[in-house]
């Protein structure tokens, strides 16, 4: 803020400091400890990929690992393309109920997903769908649908309607003029909405959780029985994996996100 | 008229798909669970169901959901106020003490273990808080003879690693409102005499109210419903509202009973938000 | 290159009657500027022309060939949009060659084309850069050549020149005119800036409230505005209000017998009449500059120096009808050293042929 001490503008910040160590302090910590040899904490710490190989050898965790990414890019696809459509609506046309349909779409991401998770277990058992991937995936793209549609609407509000105007003035149909400008403008944010679509049904347990019948789970919910069971350096491995992959994808989306080749 | 009808196709097939697949997935469900919380049993299996309140009733008779309940708003309650505590200075620092490229860099780095896999993070921490952890350790080096904390399976844990959750959304939420406050409103008011308090209490924090209670929102509903986090971290200790409902679906089997909880769970949220309207309304207002 | 026919067009908008029987003819290779405030329809009419919407009625021509039902890519028109609309992810070249490319044009084609647009626009050598490295006034050029370079008839300008600061778009105005008297193609633009339609030109309509109210060439349009909205909208303008006296004059409360020229309702009918600022000569009272048949003694109750003028407040002598004070603007070309001070008794005088009549 303008005026004020710098000695006070160096306290602000150094709370910042402490507010990112806070946050960061126990992923670092667990990942460290992925790399440690002892399977107890023990310092010294010595470097290893003795977890790493062990859980090469473990076959359930692997099957839930593919589980998982499979599912994560059937989510991707499925909640891009859908979301897209939906967003493109929303911002083209002016619909009377419309701020009805964007109230709607806050229902995934302000329940609690407990009830959702719940919900969609019975609902899903009593219309025969059952449990399983292909229902976790409904349930996936359903949480992953608000934030694809966000994500491309506001990629959208950079006014491609008139560019698509533009594009039938000089002669494109509107085939070419939607293939050739709408889709390549908005591009970056449906490539952007994918990845964040991915991430949310990489890193989804709680739904995941009420959805998988025995014997078939997703990564977050093999290591949450694992955890109930007991501590293995294993889990702080694949947790230590996992938790680099996804914010990694974080980083690129948040990339793709603000530099999308916008004037 | 072949333009409006022609239109009407058009929505259907853009917007069709992705509120028909909410439609199936959220809203249906939700109908089904409430159904569902007023029968006896669950009705598959060939089970036959018979409608009743006592799910219902069974929360208002046995003190034991009320206990739990209260626990739960408790938790909800502490979490927020913590995260408000912790997450409002820093949103400041971030909108108002630092900027350009640092500015970019460090909203990132806030909000990336946010975006990230929360269950690993909650596990992140039972290897911080654990007996022998990261922390006991940490405090051996200048204490040798200290004690082990045994922190993890306790309510503070339950409470750290919720913090730790959702403090980004504060933050985030926070910044959004902070950063739209004009520095030409604050450099008004130096001209007019305020102390940097006054400035303070007078302009940022009303200005900012509006990011809090967002903030305040996304909170304070989802940890209500937390179990992942009470268990993982609370063992024993970690009973929650959230916990016995999971508890109904995964090990007690009596689907009905954890409808109805949900939809107790459900009907706080939205009175809640019924109260926290009017209040925002207000507040709003003068924005 | 073709003339634009537009006959009793009629557009409405829920209930708001955008386009009220509106027909104009463009002719072809004119420089033609729809003029008038915001929602006067000029934009609409601009829209209807390019195809962005069918008429309610009436009807368009374009070449003589009705293209009502002709959707906007079939039309054959190009158009530059109020803020260009250049595609960001496309290359200058390939934003220019778009509408060869749409049109499938073999590359080799295209990109000569593209080469002859940016040396008739001045932007050789930019043919690499993406619209965002482009200034303000680069990407105006751009978004012209492009919407040449597929050989409209007619060219369409949504205030084209609008987003560019004041010394950049009066050369764009020049640069504008010259590349459509090299090209001779009809365009049509519209603008609210009143002194960009006069400048560029060749025929104005004057729009507001979804009709027109009168087309002609900018003289004749400034000088002999048919309504007192046309007067004040283009140009500014002083009204004096009285009676027809007889076939040649009018009489005016406090001013006496102003002659008139042109054909006056009979007498005793009520008219008004302007009377441009800058058509007024202004001397101290007593100077004795007895040229003019019109002559009203004031004083100099304001005066505003903008040096290459200054506009003076001249308060009559003789007040309105109802008795209250009448006041004049009177423009006066910055000749002397001194402004006349403010209390000057001054008398002015005008030529009868610089008297207005208004229609309505």
């Amino acid at each position: 803020m303008t005026g004020g001490s710098a000695w006070g503008k160096w306290t602000v910040r150094g709370y910042l400091l402490l507010t990112l160590l806070f946050l960061y302090l126990p992923i670092v910590v667990m990942t460290l400890m992925a790399f440690n040899r002892s399977p107890l904490y023990q310092l010294p710490f010595e470097f290893d990929f003795v977890w790493f190989r062990a859980l090469a050898g473990n076959d359930r965790l692997i099957q839930a690992g593919l589980n998982s990414v499979g599912l994560a890019a059937a989510n991707m696809v499925v909640a891009t393309g859908i979301g897209t459509l939906a967003a493109i609506a929303l911002d083209r046309y002016r619909i009377r109920g419309k701020a009805l349909l964007q109230i709607l779409l806050f229902p995934p991401i302000t329940i609690p997903w407990l009830i959702i998770g719940t919900s969609m277990l019975i609902f899903f058992f009593w219309i025969g769908i059952g449990r399983g991937l292909h229902a976790m995936l409904l349930g996936h793209v359903a949480l992953s649908l608000p934030y694809v549609i966000v994500v491309v609407g506001a990629r959208l509000k950079g006014g491609s309607h008139q560019l698509e105007e533009a594009a039938a003035t000089l002669g494109a149909t509107p085939w070419q003029a939607f293939w050739r400008v709408s889709l390549p403008v908005m591009a970056p944010g449906v490539v952007a909405a994918g990845l964040f679509a991915f991430a949310v049904s990489f890193d989804q347990f709680v739904i995941s959780y009420f959805l998988a019948p025995p014997g078939v789970s997703t990564l977050p919910v093999e290591i949450y029985a694992a955890i109930r069971k007991g501590f293995t350096p294993e889990i702080n491995a694949i947790s230590a994996l996992i938790i680099l992959v996804s914010m990694g994808l974080m980083l690129v989306f948040a990339r793709l996100y603000r530099f999308g080749g916008e004037r | 008229m072949k333009a409006a009808a022609r239109r009407r196709l058009a929505l259907g097939f853009l917007l069709g798909p992705a509120y028909g697949w909410l439609a199936l997935t959220v809203l249906l469900p939700l109908a089904a669970m409430f159904y569902f919380s007023f029968l006896t049993v669950a009705p598959v299996g060939g089970r036959i169901a018979e409608p009743t309140l006592r799910h219902y009733a069974a929360f208002f008779d046995k003190g034991f959901y009320q206990t739990l309940t209260w626990r739960s708003l408790k938790l909800g309650f502490d979490v927020t106020v913590l995260c408000i505590l912790l997450g409002f200075p820093a949103a400041l620092a971030l909108a108002k003490y630092v900027s350009g490229r640092w500015r970019e860099a460090l909203f990132l780095l806030v909000v990336l273990p946010f975006w990230s896999n929360a269950l690993v993070r909650t596990f992140s921490w039972t290897t911080v808080l654990r007996d022998d952890g990261f922390l006991d350790r940490a405090i051996r080096v200048l204490w040798p003879d200290a004690e082990p904390l045994g922190l993890l399976f306790s309510y503070p844990a339950i409470v750290i690693g919720l913090v730790h959750a959702y403090l980004p959304y504060m933050i985030l939420t926070c910044y959004i409102s902070l950063q739209a406050i004009d520095d030409s409103l604050i450099e008004a008011a130096r001209s007019l005499g305020a102390s940097s308090l006054q400035l303070f209490l007078r302009v940022v924090v009303p200005l900012s109210l509006p990011g809090i209670l967002g903030g305040v929102l996304l909170i304070f509903v989802p940890v209500i419903g937390s179990f992942m986090e009470p268990r993982i971290l609370g063992g024993r200790t970690g009973i929650m509202l959230g916990t016995v409902i999971e508890d109904q679906f995964t090990a007690v089997f009596n689907w009905p009973l954890g409808a109805a909880l949900s939809f107790i769970m459900l009907g706080i949220v939205l009175v809640i938000f019924a109260l926290a309207t009017p209040l925002l309304r207000r507040r709003l207002s003068g924005i | 290159m073709s003339a634009v026919e537009v006959s009793h067009a009629v557009k409405r908008f829920g209930a708001v009657a955008a386009l009220h029987d509106v027909s104009v003819d463009f002719a072809d290779g004119e420089f033609f500027g729809l003029l008038g405030p915001s929602g006067s329809g000029k934009t609409t009419l601009l829209r209807a022309i390019a195809g962005f919407f069918e008429l309610d009625a009436g009807d368009i021509r374009i070449g003589g060939v009705p293209v009502g039902d002709r959707p906007v890519h079939r039309r054959e028109i190009g158009m530059v949009f109020q803020n260009y609309a250049l595609f960001p992810h496309l290359t200058v070249r390939d934003n220019i060659g778009f509408g060869l490319a749409v049109r499938g044009r073999p590359r080799s084609e295209i990109d000569a084309e593209v080469k002859r647009m940016l040396a008739l626009v001045q932007l050789s050598g930019l043919e690499a850069r993406k619209p965002r490295q482009l200034s303000g006034g680069q990407q105006q050029r751009v978004a012209l050549a492009r919407a040449l370079v597929t050989r409209p008839r007619v060219l369409l300008l949504d205030e084209p020149l609008g987003a560019l600061d004041k010394r950049l778009r009066q050369e764009m105005q020049v640069e504008l005119k010259q590349i459509q008297r090299r090209i001779g193609i009809t365009t049509i633009f519209v603008t609210h800036d009143q002194e960009e339609a006069l400048t560029l030109s060749d025929r104005i309509a004057i729009l507001n409230e979804g009709r027109i109210l009168q087309i002609g060439r900018p003289a004749e349009v400034y000088e002999r505005p048919e309504t007192a909205f046309a007067a004040s909208f283009l140009g500014d303008a002083n009204f004096l209000d009285g009676r027809v006296l007889d076939r040649g004059s009018v009489a005016v409360e406090g001013l006496g017998r102003i002659p008139v020229a042109g054909a006056l309702p009979e007498a005793g009918a009520t008219v008004r009449l302007a009377v441009r600022p800058e058509k007024f000569a202004i001397e101290p009272a007593g100077a004795g500059n007895a040229n003019d048949a019109n002559r009203i003694a004031g004083v100099v109750r304001g005066a505003i120096y903008s040096g290459t003028s200054i506009t003076y407040r001249v308060e009559l002598r003789a007040p309105a009808a109802g008795g209250e004070a009448r006041t004049l603007t009177v423009f006066r070309q910055n000749l002397a050293a001194e402004p006349l001070a403010i209390g000057t008794a001054v008398e002015l005088s005008w030529s009868s042929a610089n008297t207005i009549l208004l229609r309505s």
